[in-house]
């Protein structure tokens, strides 16, 4: 792989959400991220579950048992908005070790900074430009950002500085 | 235009597995085609040389962005100053 900047991969990262908004055909908020992995496209139905997990250790991790489903394994206990941020998160993983995403060259572009990358793909998967322009148009303002798009407080508080 | 068509290049690679496979065989000139590419930049892309359709389309990042670079407007002479500064120097110094 031949070297890359930070600007380089968000812009990637950016398509790759709005790949998968395209085709859910999202067009308002709050993104139905849960909906994504219980009906995923038909090239990740290996690899898009959800399994909810009494656990302290973690929100939500994405696996692949052998030769089982991919699934994110999910704490049941989560606020609701932490929940689909976690969830949005960890769809990343899933992707990039998806049989499609190895072909497309995911692991070697997103696997050296996947905490970072997973973070701002969620955050574009669950704001997407598009609709928070017509939520800004629309006189929306920072307070209320993250109820109207269901996110936690800290994660807007980033998107909308963004 | 030429961004517009890569961010949808992209977006369609994630859920498109076509477009992969002709990367793969060498045919992404026939993937490519479908987007509205401008003619030069289309002809670069098709021949970039990769490893992956994800190295590619960081090639092609640098190649559209580098075609879209505004061109620089032209520089003129501040009003203040006049069209003949250069002269009205050399003037000011024939008086002293």
């Amino acid at each position: 792989m031949i070297p890359f900047s930070r600007e380089e991969r968000e812009w990637f990262l950016r398509n790759l959400a709005k790949g998968l908004l395209d085709y859910f055909s999202v067009a308002e908020p709050p993104v139905q991220v849960e909906d994504m992995l219980k009906q995923p496209p038909p090239i990740y139905d290996a690899d898009f579950g959800v399994v909810n997990m009494y656990s302290n250790m973690w929100d939500a991790t994405f696996a692949r048992p052998p030769s089982r489903r991919g699934s994110i394994f999910v704490r049941i206990d989560l606020e609701q908005d932490e929940r689909r941020f976690a969830l949005a998160r960890e769809m990343l993983s899933a992707l990039i070790t998806s049989k499609h995403g190895r072909a497309l060259g995911l692991p070697d572009l997103l696997l050296p900074n996947l905490r970072e990358s997973a973070e701002y793909f969620a955050r574009h998967l669950l704001i997407p430009e598009a609709l928070l322009d017509a939520y800004r148009v629309n006189g929306g303002k920072k307070r209320g950002f993250a109820d109207r798009f269901q996110i936690p407080p800290q994660i807007a508080a980033v998107r909308w500085a963004d | 235009m030429s961004m517009q068509a890569l961010n949808q290049l992209v977006a369609r690679s994630i859920i498109d597995p076509n477009i992969v496979k002709s990367h793969a065989a060498g045919q992404i000139d026939d993937v490519i085609a479908d987007f509205e590419f401008a003619p030069e930049v289309r002809k670069h892309l098709g021949g970039l040389e990769a490893n992956s359709f994800a190295e590619f389309t960081l090639l092609a990042y640098r190649v559209v962005t580098a075609a879209e670079v505004p061109v620089r407007s032209i520089e003129l002479p501040s009003p203040v100053e006049g069209l003949f500064g250069d002269q009205d120097q050399s003037d000011r110094e024939h008086v002293a």
